[in-house]
């Protein structure tokens, strides 16, 4: 009984694109990923413990997770606004705007780091403005936020847009001669279509927030206990070849990164299923 | 509601699937104002910063030697990984789209691992697995081949942080196209490689160049990750993003800011390709990519 | 080309696609595979060309067994239900590729194999269209291309997956007596699956009947129509 495993067929190449694919997935991707959990073991549950459980760690994982968070929520709303400006309204400029979307992808993210922090250190043109109201943003937690919602722009836009492009103009005209108005339509019958599409992009707006390191650390300040994120520790325990503690806030963050994405992976499926539309 | 008005006013018609003029132009000025501070701000701050004391003075900030030898590495770097990269994804979606296997899906997210995975927690992965503290490590600094603080981590980091990035484009693309073509050159009694230089490629190279070109804009930009398995050491490991922040940090400003304008140009011509890549090839692209 | 399939059985993970079939078709022979959608009849057509390996038994072509050969060297000239029309190459490469695939010792010069494609296009009565490419052609042409493009190899059997199946009515009438023709000029073995019991019936010498990956009957159009095996067939044919 049972299913073969590769259901056999005359198309060609099968072993050698299997060979490819596993090898290489196994030598980038796989075996890394294992020397850490490996690593992790050894150094064993109390170890990573001791480890995390440090004021100083806490701090970081908690900024990390906490800004990540926010930027997130602030690019699924600018994102869907985005995206549904790209898609339904005509207007000169639109195609710049579209492909501006995706420049945090393209840009490297230490170009971004040290242009942001330009613009809005204390002598940047913007940080002029800010500080003229009091308002300090490089070398505070605001900078790590304007970081990290540029790098998390496109996902919600990118992901939303192709869901905005198939919505058929009948179910909004239905929902009209229904006698809704339009707020209540968008509200009512579009946002819902939406959702799961803009939660897949948040979650990998989360996942690519909490990860970064290069647009961050310029701006940061990078001041333990208050602007100091994840990842910089990792690199602090590294040069000091302090490799255990390394590992154990990598798996930290690996393991966090990873419930955060269970849960917005379930959100969606509950979503998905509840709306059956994808 | 304006039944009304449009009896007594019949040119003033509003639609009921779209939102009042008002509502629309607020919502552009919306979506252009977050763009200008977000994206088009830093874009143009790097390019004025490097040019602050002139053309003279960044080009001959290009032309040292730290930053000629980092875009050599920065170079080198891309040309090795990003055709591995490629070769991968290509095998990759061949194996995914023209067969059928049990563990598809858990393969694929295999796949987009790296995507959840922050590039420093990667480059940390590849230290402890390759570094000299590691059993494999030390045995091949040993034997004369150290690859953490050298070339081969770099590329190894390098293609981590990218690896799903050219599979993702031809996959949904190869799904698309499916498998009748290559049947067809097979009956036809054409040999597996010539059906796939013959039929499949030129399906894919479109789809192919967009993954290249997104895998290339990553792979030159990669810092986090580089970061951990360098060393940054200069004139060896430094690659141009690293260079980028040892110059920062020493206040050589004008230096950091034209070698990053370099890496922004690239950038733009990077989403000027793929844009245009979306005009004029839509339909042999990823459906998510198609204006 | 006789062709003899016996007890060929196919599997798909756990569902059977096909029982153990067997099944003669005689030489020259213009055999419909008629059934509805899951059937197993384009199953048993793709396991004739050599695009599926079957679970069991074995396929024998003139009393040779040739269940191991390879799909290239089966040399059966497949027309797809999508006509799977290379779409970057032109009307002349297309039907150009099987030649020129071929290895460089039995490969004909270039000119011969412009003359055979040049044929070709007047077989399918459309003799300008080799600069073309498949998408500036209508469904009816792109048909017509695909076959041109499996009579290019010389093959020893036709085999078509649904070939009229996206086509409008009209159209449908024209290439049926084209295939009718085609196959009187070249005498060669042709199977076609359809799900069209009056298009079987009408252009088919011989009729295979399937149902859930079993052959319900095997017969003339007439004698089908005239004494139904089953109670399928009889509901099937009169539907």
């Amino acid at each position: 009984m049972g299913r073969p495993l590769i259901h056999r067929s005359p198309m060609p190449g099968l072993g050698l694109s299997m060979g490819i694919t596993l090898t290489m997935l196994c030598i980038i991707v796989l075996l890394p990923i294992g020397a850490l959990l490996l690593k992790g073991a050894n150094y064993g549950l109390a170890g990573i413990w001791e480890t995390v459980n440090r004021e100083r760690v806490w701090a970081a994982l908690y900024l990390s997770f906490r800004l990540s968070l926010l930027a997130a929520i602030f690019n699924l709303v600018f994102g869907v606004l985005l995206a549904w400006v790209l898609v339904r309204y005509r207007f000169p400029g639109r195609r710049i705007l579209d492909a501006a979307v995706d420049l945090p992808f393209a840009l490297p993210t230490a170009v971004a780091g040290i242009s942001l922090t330009a613009l809005y250190a204390p002598k940047g043109v913007f940080g002029q403005l800010a500080a003229e109201i009091g308002w300090k943003i490089a070398y505070t937690q605001w900078g790590i936020f304007i970081a990290l919602v540029f790098v998390g722009l496109p996902f919600v836009t990118r992901t939303v847009q192709p869901v905005v492009e198939e919505i058929e103009r009948e179910v909004e005209e239905v929902s009209a001669t229904l006698g809704a108005t339009r707020l209540h339509t968008l509200r009512h019958v579009i946002l819902p279509m939406l959702t799961p599409a803009a939660l897949t992009g948040f979650a990998l707006a989360l996942a690519r927030a909490v990860g970064e390191y290069g647009s961050v650390i310029f701006i940061a300040g990078n001041i333990p206990l208050v602007t100091e994120i994840a990842p910089l520790l990792i690199i602090i325990q590294l040069e000091e070849f302090n490799y255990d503690a390394a590992a154990a806030i990598g798996i930290a963050m690996l393991l966090i990164s990873f419930a955060m994405l269970l849960v917005i992976n379930l959100i969606q499926v509950w979503s998905r299923r509840r709306i059956g539309y994808v | 509601m304006s039944d009304v008005s449009l009896v007594r006013t019949p040119p003033r018609f509003r639609s009921a699937t779209g939102e009042s003029a008002g509502t629309r132009w607020a919502l552009i000025a919306v979506a252009f104002t977050g763009l200008a501070i977000l994206v088009f701000a830093p874009l143009i701050a790097v390019f004025v910063v490097a040019l602050a004391d002139g053309v003279a003075a960044s080009l001959e900030s290009l032309a040292s030697r730290d930053a000629r030898d980092a875009i050599r590495l920065t170079l080198t770097i891309a040309a090795i990984s990003v055709p591995l990269n490629a070769a991968f994804g290509i095998a990759a979606a061949w194996f995914i789209t023209k067969f059928d296997f049990r563990g598809k899906a858990f393969l694929i997210t295999l796949i987009d691992l790296p995507f959840s995975v922050s590039p420093v927690v990667a480059g940390l992965c590849i230290v402890l697995m390759f570094g000299a503290n590691s059993a494999l490590g030390g045995w091949l600094v040993a034997n004369g081949f150290p690859i953490v603080f050298a070339m081969p981590g770099i590329i190894l980091a390098t293609m981590f942080v990218t690896f799903p990035f050219v599979a993702r484009e031809l996959i949904p693309v190869m799904i698309e196209q499916g498998r009748a073509e290559e049947e067809a050159g097979l009956t036809l009694g054409a040999s597996g490689w010539r059906v796939f230089w013959t039929v499949t490629l030129p399906n894919i190279r479109w789809a192919l160049l967009y993954g290249v070109l997104l895998c290339n804009a990553r792979a030159m930009g990669e810092f986090g990750a580089v970061a951990v398995v360098s060393g940054k050491i200069r004139g060896q490991t430094a690659t141009m993003p690293t260079t980028i922040e040892m110059l920062y940090q020493e206040y050589l400003s004008v230096a950091a800011f034209s070698l990053a304008a370099v890496l922004a140009l690239l950038a733009l011509v990077t989403l000027l390709l793929k844009t245009a890549l979306e005009i004029r090839h839509a339909d042999q692209l990823a459906a998510t990519h198609r204006p | 080309m006789h062709i003899e399939i016996d007890e060929i059985s196919k599997q798909f993970g756990t569902t059977a696609a096909l029982h153990p079939v067997s099944l003669a078709l005689p030489s020259g022979a213009l055999v419909a595979l008629l059934g509805p959608s899951g059937s197993g009849k384009t199953t048993l057509l793709r396991i004739l060309g050599g695009l599926e390996f079957p679970t069991s038994g074995r396929v024998l072509f003139d009393g040779q067994d040739a269940t191991g050969v390879t799909v290239q060297e089966r040399r059966a000239g497949f027309v797809f239900q999508s006509y799977a029309l290379f779409r970057h190459m032109t009307v002349f490469d297309n039907i150009a590729y099987g030649l020129n695939a071929r290895p460089r010792a039995t490969r004909p010069q270039k000119a011969e194999i412009a003359r055979r494609v040049t044929k070709l296009l007047d077989l399918i009565q459309l003799p300008d269209i080799g600069s073309r490419y498949p998408s500036q052609l209508s469904g009816g042409q792109r048909q017509r291309v695909a076959l041109a493009r499996a009579l290019a190899i010389e093959p020893r059997m036709l085999l078509l997956d649904e070939p009229f199946g996206a086509l409008d009515a009209k159209v449908r009438r024209e290439l049926r007596q084209g295939l009718r023709d085609i196959h009187d000029t070249t005498g060669l073995t042709t199977v076609f699956v359809t799900h069209d019991q009056e298009e079987a019936m009408e252009l088919a010498d011989l009729v295979v009947v399937m149902s859930m990956g079993r052959i319900e009957q095997i017969g003339k159009p007439q004698d089908i129509r005239a004494r139904p095996a089953t109670p399928f067939v009889r509901t099937f044919i009169t539907a």
